[in-house]
């Protein structure tokens, strides 16, 4: 999946399930929506059905830094090279 | 007899005094010499050590709110026998006082909650917190692998008839609006789909005000815990609003907690 695509996935999940209104790649997703772990955790098991893989645990404990979400395309970007070079 | 906001007399004030001290006694020595043990056989032995330890919490807070109960006559209870049924939801409910946590342990065989981090820290009582599965508030540092395992296994939790219940507006509240919400448990909800039912408690505030270390037992009393609604997912809903979830709570409390702030 190119970063172009994730990022139309990303935002249309974060937009249609998460509530987000109008989100910027840069934004803070705490301060400026509300995104917290378990939103963080919640998005997580969206990632999995996207990519169609299960994260691992130490993975996922990498997520909860996540501030913003060019962040979050960077880690799904570093999974799926983590994943295919497996 | 006392009043409310009168200062309670010499005798008052050592009956409060004494009702505190068998309660911290039970605290200390129920747990020491009687329930450890059955921590420690639940913690070996136990196949479902978690499940296990949540229905000891149960039954040690049943023996305390039970002891209190029997100490403190002026104090009315009024318990909704309806709470006890509830299964598999996330309960909210308004907080007033310590005392609310230990009510809600000792109503449900299987409960857990969301608990500040720092109770995890504390020796023993944060150790039985991370065997009965509650959840730390944030996962700063070490709390991030909880809070991940906590929240996958809570569909598993709440599909076995576990209650999650939570005090949305964090810490012990006075006055006449309900705080903002913390929206954890309403992403809980969506994340789950289980109903939520809303809770009001009253007057525990009177018996164990905050900052207060001693019980006031000596004012008469009425503490009472109702169901005020059950708010389900509708059929064929595809997604939850948190934030309409969390207004209609609010909502709900205005109208039935925080509108009728009662009396004795």
């Amino acid at each position: 999946m190119t970063r172009d695509e994730l990022q139309k996935n990303i935002v249309s999940i974060l937009v249609d399930e998460f509530e987000f209104e109008n989100p910027g790649l840069t934004d803070n997703l705490r301060d400026d929506h509300g995104f917290d772990s378990i939103d963080a955790i919640e998005l997580l098991a969206k990632i999995e059905e996207m990519l169609g893989y299960q994260i691992s645990r130490k993975e996922k404990e990498q997520a909860m830094s996540i501030r913003t979400i060019n962040d979050i395309l960077n880690y799904i970007e570093t999974i799926q090279a983590a994943h295919q070079s497996q | 007899m006392a009043e409310n906001n009168s200062q309670p007399s010499f005798p008052d004030n050592l009956i409060n005094c004494g009702v505190t001290f068998i309660c911290w006694f039970y605290f200390v020595f129920a747990f020491l010499f009687f329930f450890s043990f059955f921590y420690a056989a639940a913690f070996i032995f136990s196949r479902e050590r978690c499940q296990s330890f949540q229905y000891l919490n149960y039954l040690f807070f049943k023996g305390f709110l039970g002891l209190l109960r029997i100490l403190t006559p002026r104090q009315k209870w009024k318990v909704d026998p309806k709470i006890k049924t509830i299964q598999g939801s996330i309960i909210v409910c308004n907080h007033l006082s310590y005392l609310d946590p230990l009510i809600f342990i000792s109503l449900l065989p299987r409960g857990k909650s969301i608990v500040k981090t720092k109770f995890f820290k504390a020796p023993v009582f944060g150790w039985i917190l991370k065997i009965s599965g509650y959840l730390p508030s944030s996962t700063e540092g070490i709390h991030a692998q909880r809070m991940i395992t906590e929240i996958e296994n809570m569909g598993e939790f709440l599909g076995n008839g576990g209650n999650l219940f939570v005090f949305p507006e964090g810490t012990r509240k006075r006055g006449t609006v309900p705080s903002e919400f913390h929206k954890g448990v309403f992403k809980i909800a969506r994340m789950y789909r289980c109903p939520v039912y809303v809770l009001s408690i009253h007057n525990t505030d009177k018996l164990f005000m905050p900052g207060k270390f001693f019980f006031n037992t000596r004012t008469d009393n009425c503490i009472r815990l109702k169901m005020l609604s059950c708010l389900t997912p509708a059929d064929g809903q595809k997604t939850i609003s948190v934030t309409a979830l969390a207004e209609n709570v609010k909502k709900i409390f205005e109208k039935n907690t925080y509108s009728n702030e009662d009396t004795a």
